[in-house]
């Protein structure tokens, strides 16, 4: 750490006071990316540096538990007793008119399923909660449920990159990217945007779930990896010592400064920055990492087995550890909740197995980031890219196929209000009764929590402002904001 | 001349907008920019979003009298002008309203009731009008640097209006780097530097001229100039969306190399990749070259609708050849008349139409000593002897079976085993040459050779490679407007055809094809075609176009700094027949290009962004250069072009990202060490080296790379396993060669005291790594 400082103070000192270029300029560099923001203009000096949000944030961060594949709200939290009386009869043929779904050739079927569930009301508000998920039942009072979310597209890919983008297509930026653009990064060790998985396959869509499209890739998410290195090359390699490294660091910092001052680029200034975070990380990621210094007891909050092992509990406690570090936005993705029925993947079998993997963890990051008082300006996220279907799919054993009319997600801290139930499905689950809520509005409500406004934080491309948020109207959903 | 502050200049170059003190004003450079940014998407081209029946995008509809009785202009008259009005407006009636979060500032409102006041005179836009060249202009800038090329003359002129002067030009050995990975891609050898700074000593004009022209016919010229087309192509190596298999169409990069090697006319060029397979008598070659639109990605999901990913393939093959060649964003006019551009939805389905009568079939490619069809003949022909043979030998079979020992039996294979114990009767043709084969056949000379020959044929065959082509289909498929771009809402049907803002296709006899839409493309009356690939060619030099947004002609996009420039480049470029070689050759022997690009404290005062080109800029290199400049560098590039794609060594767990982990075996020997543009890539799970580079995904058309500065970079630099690698090469060359020696392989220039003594501080090893990581080695200066 002593060769991080003394890194540091070499490095700034040089800039101003050898390099030639005043600190006048560099302050011009600084003004310019700060009149930037939002233009679509490249920013000098360091993309990553804290901005101005367009109004006071209610949160500051947030965690996104993404529960990759479509989580059945039908046999979690969406109870409708009906879809059990008349379980295996046909769903009204209303329903179905103009509507289309994945598998329609071969497995489109119209019969409705019940759950197999059993169903409680817990909490003040009496939210309904299924057995599979006993841990989310006592947190209930800190979360805000929104059961009539609402999506454009039902195939994997494109409803992830919709959720993720606001759009079914390729190229725009996720919204951590949009978050780290538009507020930049708290953190001077560690990148302002992780991913972290979990589960027995990627995502997926693979990158361009955070991926920066046409922001600059400063904000593309980094995924820490489950094995081996957590980021991509942060190991010197093996024959090197640390004061190896230390001495190349620093001739190769001393040679850009001297370049630096000879042709006025302050490109090599941003290079000379970026090799000093780069070191720093090598330090701040293993430590990030190294859950050694967390008692049994946290351990054990969130069903933690082997600290060493990849899982989603694991990862929920990384998650916990980002954000006190000052990182933006964490993405949990775990897979694999693709419920259609057959030997793989099946309501009976799957279903419960995967929230027993998930359910624990969830509820202690939450209750954890509570009792360190970090849930105040956190927004922590559950929920998948689509819900499933009342119908069910009946292979050989049962499953549900997509659905995109009305699924739940939940929502605690940073300001949602706690205890909510929001919107109502049909007798079936089907669609919205009331209050439908679209992804734009989730996306510009996170977005006013934290303080930025929709519609103002956008990027220039193609001769349009993109925004996460789209062309098409987006409403912030002030009821379930306390 | 234009009397702009700085503050001013500033907010027309980066926000498109401009604060003109002088009495005349032009409507597509001062006015269109502020009308285009605050009103057209609601009184625009888009009749759906049209606001209280406004058009403010024509003369016509901005005079005509509204439902309300009011006139939006009134040439002439400011204060009777509804328009003018509502822009100065204090209460909730202003314009643009609040909640759309956009206002005019006091400048632009100005300029608006100038405009007004002068009879809100209104032109087609610029890149709508077909590009003609102006007189070359004179100065007295042109005249001090006795200025021959004409992109001087013009940027000189420009600046001297700016009251702003050229840099210096830069010294030979910068020279020399710069020329080098500007046109190949790679870093010039020491002694190619020495030669050149002698030459250049002696005779710097001839220098130039040597070294370009030996660099143009370089066939690396056609793998750094290749991977800037393919970007646009969306080149990559696996099918995309969640599944990403592998594919093969590599032929079609192969391809694109060849045909800029040999300087493929940019419009054969073009016309080849939108339809080859449509030339009459198309070759083997052109036919690949049709892989250019399918390099879509291909939906291997489960439960999927194949026509909607289909009909998804077909909206990218528009979209892409909409920006590529037209610099337009016809895409936007899939759901919707376009908001900003003269593009109905209607027209958008139209170009569609090209696209959707085709089939996508692979073609095998065989080496060129391999004449397949013949091949194919002769092996019908033999194997129908072969089959006249057996049958013949019935009876032989028949013999031979029963003089059998049982010994004899168990010395056949499996498979003759079991025919012989079978059923007799049920043995088919292929079953009957094979006991003929190992039975009386033995000892049929003809037959052996038949069987031999074959063998040899099937061999042959096997060797060829499958790429991804379109063909057209007999039939046309029916298009209709997709309402919204919903495909499964289709409305009206329609025809090929072309948008009415550009001059007419040429008609020919029978149904248009893709075949008349590439001609119509690189047509000498298409204004935009032209125009788009010289200024993308500029920007490879500059680091900007000349248009700022390279793929937005439109009335969206930037306006050209140097709009007679531009427009005598591109006809200049369709005149020299379309050649790029020639284009590149006239933009690096100018002055303009061979200036220094350090920055200059008055510069950087009044041009910032260095839109006037005073001087060049300092880039950093693509992601594939990186990895070239650095293999170069330490000794260890291989020299090989083209083939398949290779697999050089990733990090572990990169390739367990996606849905599916795919196999990544490292390649051996010089594959190893093969350029940038050889490395396989996966859509969903880029090579990550490259990636952290820029390098595209292959998702989409790239028409310009963005140039991050990360931390990520600098781990890679630092200690990713292939650049170690390539770490420890070069730590040989500094013990042979010395450090002197090796600085230069990397950076060209000699190192200065200072340096050397910060780097022989270092034991090899490290002064090798600090070398590989400097700013310096990753930038084109």
């Amino acid at each position: 750490m002593a060769n991080t400082t003394f890194l540091q103070q070499q490095t700034r000192r040089h800039f101003f006071q050898q390099c030639g270029i005043g600190v006048g300029s560099i302050a011009l560099a600084d003004l310019m990316a700060a009149s930037m923001q939002g233009s679509g203009a490249e920013t000098a000096g360091n993309p990553l540096a804290p901005k101005p949000t367009h109004f006071p944030a209610r949160a500051k961060r947030v965690i996104f538990m993404f529960m990759a594949g479509g989580p059945s709200q039908l046999d979690l939290f969406d109870h409708k007793p009906m879809l059990n009386q008349l379980n295996g009869q046909p769903i009204p043929q209303s329903y179905l008119e103009g509507k289309r779904f994945a598998f329609m050739d071969s497995s489109h079927r119209i019969n409705l399923l019940g759950s197999r569930r059993s169903f409680q009301q817990y909490g003040q508000n009496g939210a309904w909660v299924s057995d599979l998920l006993p841990h989310t039942a006592k947190i209930v009072d800190e979360l805000t449920f929104i059961r009539t979310c609402k999506t454009d597209l039902f195939n994997h890919a494109p409803a992830k990159l919709f959720m993720n983008t606001g759009t079914g297509q390729f190229g725009r930026p996720s919204m951590g990217a949009w978050l780290t653009y538009g507020l930049g990064s708290e953190c001077e060790d560690l990148p302002g945007f992780v991913v972290l998985q979990s589960g027995p396959r990627g995502p997926r869509g693979g990158s361009v779930l955070w991926g920066s499209g046409m922001l600059p890739t400063t904000y593309q998410g980094v995924p820490l990896r489950n094995q081996g290195e957590p980021i991509l090359n942060l190991t010197t390699p093996d024959s090197i010592s640390n004061a190896q490294q230390v001495q190349v660091l620093d001739a190769v910092r001393k040679l850009n400064a001297k370049r630096l001052a000879e042709t006025g680029d302050e490109e090599i200034a941003t290079r000379i920055n970026a090799y000093e975070m780069a070191y720093r990380m090598q330090s701040s990621a293993p430590e990030l990492m190294d859950t050694n210094q967390e008692s049994q007891e946290t351990l054990d909050l969130y069903g933690i087995k082997d600290p060493k092992e990849t899982s989603f509990a694991r990862n929920c406690l990384l998650a916990r550890r980002l954000v006190e570090r000052g990182v933006r936005f964490v993405q949990l993705y775990h897979t694999n909740w693709d419920h259609h029925g057959g030997p793989t993947e099946n309501l009976e079998e799957h279903l419960p197995s995967i929230s027993r993997e998930i359910d624990q963890s969830g509820a202690a990051l939450v209750m954890d980031l509570k009792q360190r008082g970090l849930l105040e300006d956190t927004i922590v996220i559950w929920g998948g890219e689509f819900g499933r279907t009342p119908m069910g799919e009946v292979r050989e054993s049962t499953g549900r196929n997509h659905h995109i009319d009305a699924f739940t997600m939940w929502f605690a801290g940073g300001g949602f209000k706690p205890g909510t139930i929001f919107g109502e499905t049909d007798e079936f689950g089907f669609g919205p009764v009331d209050h439908s809520v679209h992804v734009r509005d989730i996306h510009a409500t996170l977005l006013h929590q934290l303080g930025l406004n929709h519609e103002r934080l956008t990027i220039r491309s193609q001769g349009l402002d993109f925004r996460l948020t789209g062309v098409q109207p987006a409403k912030i959903i002030n009821e379930v904001l306390a | 001349m234009f009397g702009m502050t700085y503050t001013s200049l500033i907010s027309w170059l980066l926000l498109g907008t401009v604060v003109f003190a002088a009495d005349s004003l032009e409507y597509n450079r001062d006015v269109r920019p502020i009308l285009a940014e605050n009103c057209f998407a609601c009184h625009g081209f888009d009749k759906a979003k049209r606001e209280a029946g406004l058009r403010l995008d024509t003369m016509e509809g901005a005079v005509e009298k509204l439902d309300s009785g009011q006139v939006a202009i009134q040439p002439g008259k400011p204060e009777e002008s509804e328009l003018i009005l509502r822009i100065l407006a204090t209460d909730d009636s202003v314009m643009p309203p609040h909640e759309t979060g956009k206002s005019l500032t006091e400048g632009q409102k100005d300029v608006l009731r100038k405009w007004v006041s002068q009879g809100a005179q209104y032109d087609k836009h610029w890149a709508f009008i077909a590009p003609q060249k102006t007189a070359i202009p004179e100065s007295n800038l042109a005249k001090a640097n006795s200025t021959t090329n004409p992109i001087d003359s013009f940027v000189l002129a420009k600046l001297e209006a700016e009251n702003l002067l050229p840099s210096a030009p830069a010294d030979p050995i910068t020279l020399i780097r710069r020329l080098n990975l500007d046109l190949i891609g790679l870093p010039p050898s020491v002694s190619e530097v020495d030669d050149f700074v002698l030459a250049f000593q002696h005779d710097p004009e001839s220098a130039r001229s040597q070294l370009v022209d030996r660099l143009l016919r370089s066939p690396n010229y056609g793998e750094r100039w290749g991977r800037w087309w393919l970007d646009q192509a969306r080149y990559a190596d696996s099918n995309g969306y969640s599944v990403d298999a592998p594919r093969q169409i590599w032929k079609y990069r192969d391809w694109v190399i060849d045909a800029l090697n040999r300087d493929l006319p940019f419009d054969q060029f073009t016309i080849e990749q939108l339809a080859g397979d449509l030339l009459p008598g198309a070759t083997e070659s052109q036919q690949v070259a049709t892989g250019f639109h399918r390099n879509t990605q291909i939906n291997q999901e489960g439960g999927i609708d194949p026509e909607q990913f289909r009909i998804d393939s077909v909206f990218d093959r528009v979209a892409t050849t909409g920006t590529v060649w037209l610099g337009l964003t016809i895409g936007c006019a899939q759901c919707h008349d376009h908001k900003f551009d003269p593009i109905e939805q209607k027209e958008y389905y139209r170009l569609f139409a090209f696209f959707n009568n085709q089939d996508e079939p692979q073609l095998t490619i065989h080496k060129p000593e391999v004449n397949a069809p013949r091949l194919i003949s002769e092996q019908k022909e033999l194997e129908a002897t072969s089959a006249d043979i057996v049958r013949q030998a019935t009876d032989a079979i028949a013999l031979w079976e029963q003089s059998l020992t049982e010994e004899q039996t168990k010395s056949f294979s499996k498979e003759i085993q079991q025919l012989l114990s079978g059923d007799k009767s049920k043995r088919n043709a292929g079953q009957m040459k094979s006991l003929y084969a190992v039975g009386p056949g033995v000892t049929n000379e003809q037959f052996l050779t038949i069987q031999n020959r074959l063998k040899e044929i099937g061999s042959l065959l096997a060797e060829g490679v499958s790429t991804m082509v379109m063909k057209e289909r007999a039939t046309p498929r029916k298009t209709s407007v997709f309402i919204q771009g919903d495909f499964t809402r289709p409305a009206d049907e329609v025809t090929c055809g072309t948008p009415a803002i550009l001059p007419p296709l040429a008609t020919g006899t029978g149904n248009l094809n893709r075949l008349d839409l590439a001609k119509w493309i690189v047509a000498p009356n298409n204004p935009l075609t032209a125009r788009v690939i010289v200024n993308r060619v500029w920007q490879h030099y500059f680091g900007r176009g000349l248009v700022e947004s390279e793929n937005d002609f439109g009335l969206q996009g930037t306006s050209p700094t140097h709009p007679e420039l531009l427009d005598w480049l591109a006809v200049h470029f369709v005149e020299q027949g379309w050649s790029l070689k020639e284009l590149h050759r006239l933009i690096v022997h100018s002055k303009t290009y061979q200036q220094q690009s350090v920055e200059r404290a008055e510069l950087t005062e009044k041009d910032r962004g260095n839109y006037w080109l005073a001087r060049q800029r300092r880039l950093r290199l693509e992601g594939e250069i990186v990895r070239d400049v650095e293999l170069a560098a330490c000794g260890l590039l291989s020299s090989k072009i083209g083939g398949p794609p290779v697999f050089p060594p990733i990090p572990d767990g990169v390739m367990s990202q996606g849905q599916v982990k795919r196999e990544w075996k490292v390649s051996k020997g010089e594959d190893r060490y093969r350029r940038g543009l050889y490395t396989f890539v996966y859509r969903a799970t880029p090579p990550p080296s490259l990636n952290v580079f820029d390098a595209p995904d292959g998702y989409s058309t790239c028409t310009r790379r963005p140039r991050s500065n990360t931390p990520l970079q600098a781990l890679t630099l630092m200690n990713d396993a292939s650049f170690f690698e390539f770490a420890g090469a070069l730590e040989k060359i500094i013990q042979t060669e010395g450090l002197d020696f090796a600085f230069r392989r990397c950076v060209s220039r000699p190192p200065t005291q200072e340096e050397l003594e910060i780097l022989r501080s270092l034991d090899s090893l490290s002064a090798a790594r600090a070398l590989l990581n400097l700013d310096e080695t990753v930038t084109r200066e």
